[in-house]
């Protein structure tokens, strides 16, 4: 956020300054109500940072001079306050991944991560979200003549589990900090490219920060505005409607008015059809259950490469459970679960992805969706 | 009877009836049981009567995680009944850690409090629990295994997300009351649904819903 310090000089500036202030809902430090504002004094206004550009645009278009007072409203801030999340341990820049971040954090640290690591990591447009806002997947791609395979990985489909978001960025993180060290990592990368969604479903994310802690859908508006959000997870194309949904906009499993009317679900199928001979491995993460799920969701009949699925999912487990004892179950989603359908990873199969998989992470219901911070860091190490 | 993978659903749902049922019964501002493992499953369908589950358990004690308790349930969904909670019968082997010390401090702590107590939203957002609102949390957890073992069919799977709200009620006999507003988190419909319910307890005769 920026304060500017304007100086209007004639009526009509002045009248632009009061329609721009109760248009965009400014804040202004100085007078502290636009009809107080007078031209030939001094007003100081507080822009938020997405609006900086458009309302310089909209001074310079009326020759409003001004002069831009504090850069960083949050920088002055923090200097005077120290905010106690901004600990002192040194992680990756600073960023502290044992906490769960709000969206706009997580935009910025997609930032950072791309300018401290150009060399291996770029951050790429996939779409819009329902309320405009812009989703971005990080690819992290060592450079190479030869042609590469790509895993996919989305989190935060649903926006209550933030673990989820959490282990995106953990992951990320850890790729970064060892691939030089970690043989494991670097031959990884020497023949695979990773795509990692650090947030799918933005809107419903921002949504859980602010508004309800347990909300799960995206924010797209039905009935007039009186009823919102689709189940994204209920959203893909297949078997889009048959079983495990509602069709009543107010369930928490609603599935949409048809399959992929989303944006947020339309940005990720297109994606991913256009790069599908190139996809190895779909991973979707979500909380909580402690499961590593395997297609399908709407019907008891097997994937035809079930076998290698299984026999994969159950090593992963055993590794998994390596580590801190934590017990995964690996089944189909309609065996362990229950039945669903227009689920991603059901969708990523049929299209044609060997292996498809969702994640459930910790825990198992003794905190479900509001896993403790503390968690993170076990969590993530045991599902690296 | 059939033998079920303990993994399958039916039989995962089960076992969260018999928790809840397990929580209400043992459950206390000093002990909060969790299920660390359901170790087998067996079904048996029952002409005119309902299905009926036979479960072997693994508990822990969340306050108490090196310990684990075995225990058998079973758990009988009658046909047909929409409005009849499941059936449960269990058995505890052996022995769950004494709470007499905590809970006597507990009950001597809110007993004398001036004002009647009052909290919202726990865990908050970031699963944080203050250190003194842990025992009410636990309580919580009791009162939720209440509703969960009344409210649950086969088709449902109810965990307790977060307490709204609660409230103390002070009371001229010697029990303590809190009113809860639980959310409870329905695996099955992915609902959040919230559930007021009024607990009472006593350090010695333990807890009830008040209906």
């Amino acid at each position: 956020d920026q304060v500017l310090h304007i100086m209007p000089e004639t009526l009509q500036q002045v009248q632009h300054l009061q329609l721009l202030c109760s248009t965009l809902m400014l804040d202004l430090w100085k007078p502290l109500l636009p009809e107080d504002i007078r031209a030939g004094e001094d007003l100081h206004i507080r822009v938020p940072a997405p609006l900086v550009q458009e309302v310089k645009d909209s001074l310079d278009q009326f020759m409003i001079s001004y002069r831009v007072l504090i850069p960083d409203v949050q920088k002055l801030v923090d200097q005077s306050m120290p905010r106690e999340r901004s600990s002192h341990r040194q992680v990756s820049g600073g960023y502290v991944y044992t906490e769960y971040h709000p969206m706009d954090e997580i935009y910025q640290w997609m930032t950072q991560i791309q300018k401290n690591n150009s060399e291996l990591v770029t951050q790429h447009f996939l779409g819009k979200t329902f309320e405009n806002r812009t989703m971005y997947y990080l690819q992290i791609s060592q450079p190479s003549n030869k042609p590469k395979k790509i895993i996919w990985m989305d989190c935060g489909i649903h926006a209550r589990e933030w673990i989820s978001p959490a282990f995106c960025q953990w992951f990320v993180k850890e790729i970064l900090q060892n691939y030089k060290t970690d043989s494991n990592i670097s031959r990884f990368l020497q023949n695979l490219d990773l795509y990692v969604l650090p947030v799918l479903n933005i809107d419903g994310y921002i949504y859980s920060w602010e508004e309800d802690r347990l909300w799960r859908k995206n924010r797209s508006p039905y009935k007039n505005g009186t009823c919102y959000g689709t189940d994204l997870n209920r959203n893909f194309n297949s078997s889009w409607g048959s079983v495990g949904v509602s069709f009543n906009c107010s369930s928490d499993v609603f599935c949409g008015l048809g399959p992929e009317s989303e944006p947020e679900t339309r940005a990720v199928a297109q994606f991913i059809k256009s790069k599908k001979s190139d996809i190895l491995c779909y991973l979707t993460i979500h909380s909580y259950g402690q499961l590593i799920l395997t297609p399908y969701g709407s019907t008891n009949e097997p994937p035809s490469n079930n076998e290698e699925l299984m026999q994969v999912a159950k090593e992963a487990a055993a590794a998994l459970t390596g580590k801190y004892g934590t017990s995964y179950r690996v089944g189909s989603t309609a065996s362990i679960l229950y039945s669903n359908s227009g689920s991603s990873r059901d969708w990523a199969h049929t299209i044609g992805i060997p292996l498809s998989y969702t994640f459930e992470l910790r825990d198992t219901g003794t905190h479900g969706f509001v896993l403790p911070a503390d968690q993170i860091q076990p969590t993530c190490e045991e599902t690296m | 009877v059939t033998e079920l993978s303990p993994s399958h659903f039916s039989a995962a749902r089960a076992a969260a009836v018999a928790l809840g049922y397990l929580r209400y019964l043992r459950g206390g501002p000093g002990r909060g049981l969790g299920l660390r493992q359901l170790r087998s499953a067996r079904r048996q369908d029952i002409d005119d009567v309902g299905h009926k589950y036979y479960l072997e358990l693994e508990l822990e004690d969340v306050l108490d995680k090196a310990r684990t308790v075995s225990c058998t349930a079973e758990v009988l969904y009658q046909l047909g009944s929409k409005t009849s909670a499941p059936d449960v019968q269990v058995t505890v082997q052996g022995e769950l850690r004494s709470t007499e010390e905590a809970d006597q401090e507990f009950y001597s702590r809110i007993r004398s409090l001036e004002n009647e107590l009052v909290a919202e939203n726990i865990p908050d957002s970031h699963g944080n629990v203050p250190p003194e609102l842990e025992p009410i949390h636990l309580l919580a957890w009791v009162a939720s295994g209440y509703v969960i073992w009344q409210n649950s069919s086969e088709n449902t799977k109810f965990h307790l997300a977060q307490v709204k709200h609660v409230k103390q009620v002070k009371r001229n006999d010697e029990d303590l009351q809190f009113d809860f507003v639980v959310l409870l988190h329905d695996m099955v419909s992915q609902e959040v649904l919230p559930w007021q319910v009024t607990l009472l307890w006593h350090p010695q005769r333990g807890a009830r819903v008040s209906q």
